[in-house]
């Protein structure tokens, strides 16, 4: 009986503002779709970092044998080089901290930005012998790092210096904005879906007043009277969760998959594993979303 | 302009009373809304015990709808305590009172009906509310509408019902979960006189039974024929506890 005083509440409420909670759906669905593509972004630039390095960093890339990116080179770097190369930059003051990388690592490296069919089969084109050691050397300061680039330039061992600025920089611009306007416009329109719930909790508290008075006084328990505002805010949330993970599913497959990874070769791209990750994220965080404030507005417009 | 009359009502068994609780107690209860007007009840005392039969009278305003509130926790005293049953209820939780208000039935002017179920459904709709099974309404819901006598009715809209239908249907919603308490604002204040004492045998078979009634009402003719405890609240102060009274000395 009290099951089906419930579900018969629910689908009554649900009929009866009918076009509120579409809206609230709608809403909630264009929301939750950027912020899913907001978080998307961001582990897209934590996996660009990984790869290229952040602005922060300079990548000090060592003498190979018969180097391809440096004449002087003629052979592959010695450890005397090395500590040379090591404490040149640790007496820098602009150096924040600085690693060495092996031939594995930057293999890896190489594997990740040229995908891994170069690198494979009984004659691959690249071996780990093509792969050059390096330092990464993280600045204080993404502007000071003429100092460092002088210490090291002309030093023996050393093929060439990439500044990660130069490279990631526009790339880095782009995730950001991207990332930061998805986020910016989701918390508009989640402020929107929740004025809307509002409204949707007042109305429906209108049109049952009655029936709301009357169950307060023969003392109804409050989380009965609630429940059928919870319910519907659970199931627009879930609605709107359902199509915003499908929103992102479309974005991950049209843009990232089959789109900008397809055009800009030398960056990896996440996939259907961050994907799966956000979709988590946003089931778990819309309905507490909805269903927080309709517990609060029911406990305002209900006097309960 | 008025000499208060007897009291205190709960003396009329000499030696008992101190020993029997009363269900409903106000003690030095004021209630001050916002505003710079006088408080609405003024250091109210009041005791009535289990199974009696009050009116409640004074003009609009003289607080007797507040009283009513207090005892329903819709909200607090300013100072003073509220106890029903021994319980202070004015310190109860929030999430409690619910069950206060399920040891208590109410009935209102406007009878309060829901107008898209019957009469049957309108009764069983206390009960839903509160969780009890679909066995137990089937079998509770018909023996209060015969109490009430609408047994005939059960399939019956509120519309198609006369006012004191209407009424009967209110008390059958107010007493299907067996309160210990019923309380009725104004009940015959929409009736006409004869369908009003059709209304008050009703109350006192009911309050026959054991429960406590607290009726709070304008009707003259009803008070005087009834012949209970009246309590006469004037601008928020008892001036008046009967146990046996009238509406009012000008009567």
């Amino acid at each position: 009986m009290q099951l089906r005083h419930v579900s018969t509440n629910l689908r009554q409420g649900l009929r009866r503002n009918a076009s509120m909670h579409l809206a609230v759906v709608l809403t909630l669905f264009v929301s939750l779709s950027l912020a899913g593509i907001g978080l998307m972004m961001s582990k897209q630039a934590e996996l660009t970092v990984d790869v290229i390095g952040s602005e922060l960093q300079i990548q000090v890339v060592l003498c190979l044998p018969d180097d391809p990116q440096n004449a002087s080179c003629t052979s592959e770097v010695t450890e005397e080089q090395k500590s040379a190369i090591a404490t040149a930059i640790d007496d820098n003051p602009e150096v924040a901290d600085f690693r060495f990388e092996s031939k594995a690592e930057s293999l890896e490296k190489l594997k990740a930005l040229l995908g891994p069919e170069q690198f494979e089969g009984p004659d691959p084109v690249f071996t780990v012998e093509d792969a050059p050691q390096a330092v990464r050397i993280t600045l204080e300061d993404p502007n000071d790092f003429d100092g460092t680039v002088d210490a090291v330039a002309n030093l023996d061992g050393v093929s060439y210096i990439t500044l990660a600025k130069d490279e990631v920089k526009p790339i880095f611009t782009l995730i950001d904005v991207l990332q930061y306007s998805s986020w910016g416009a989701a918390a508009a329109l989640l402020l929107a879906s929740i004025l809307l719930v509002a409204n949707t909790i007042r109305l429906t508290a209108l049109a049952r007043r009655k029936e709301i008075e009357i169950m307060r006084l023969v003392g109804a328990s409050r989380i009965f009277i609630a429940l059928p505002f919870l319910l519907e805010a659970l199931v627009t949330a879930l609605l709107g969760v359902a199509l915003a993970v499908g929103a992102v599913a479309a974005f991950t497959q049209f843009a990232l998959i089959g789109g900008l990874s397809e055009v800009v070769r030398a960056l990896p791209f996440i996939g259907w594993a961050e994907w799966a990750e956000t979709s988590l994220v946003l089931v778990v965080v819309a309905p507490i979303l909805t269903v927080v404030p309709t517990l609060l507005l029911t406990r305002k417009y209900l006097r309960l | 302009m008025y000499r208060p009359g007897p009291r205190p009502a709960f003396s009329r068994i000499p030696g008992t009373s101190r020993t029997v609780r009363p269900v409903i107690r106000f003690e030095k209860v004021t209630k001050s809304y916002a505003g710079p007007d006088k408080p609405a009840l003024n250091q109210v005392t009041i005791n009535v015990d289990k199974g009696e039969f009050v009116f409640l009278v004074g003009a609009s305003g003289s607080g007797k709808s507040t009283a009513l509130r207090l005892l329903l926790r819709e909200m607090r005293p300013t100072t003073g305590r509220v106890y029903v049953a021994g319980k202070e209820i004015n310190r109860l939780a929030t999430w409690k009172v619910p069950r206060l208000r399920r040891q208590i039935g109410t009935v209102f002017q406007d009878f309060r009906l829901l107008p898209n179920k019957n009469v049957s459904e309108n009764v069983a709709f206390a009960l839903q509310v509160i969780g009890r099974s679909g066995r137990d309404i089937k079998r509770t819901v018909p023996e209060t509408l015969e109490l009430v006598g609408l047994s005939d009715k059960a399939n019956r809209m509120p519309e198609e019902l006369s006012g004191g239908e209407q009424q009967r249907v209110a008390i059958a919603r107010a007493m299907v979960n067996h309160p210990m308490i019923l309380i009725a604002d104004e009940p015959t204040g929409n009736l006409d006189p004869a369908t009003s004492v059709g209304i008050m045998k009703l109350l006192d078979r009911i309050n026959a039974t054991g429960t406590t009634v607290l009726m709070a009402t304008h009707d003259h003719g009803v008070v005087d024929q009834m012949r209970k405890r009246v309590i006469e609240l004037d601008h928020g102060r008892v001036v008046r506890d009967e146990a046996t009274g009238v509406y009012g000395f000008q009567h």
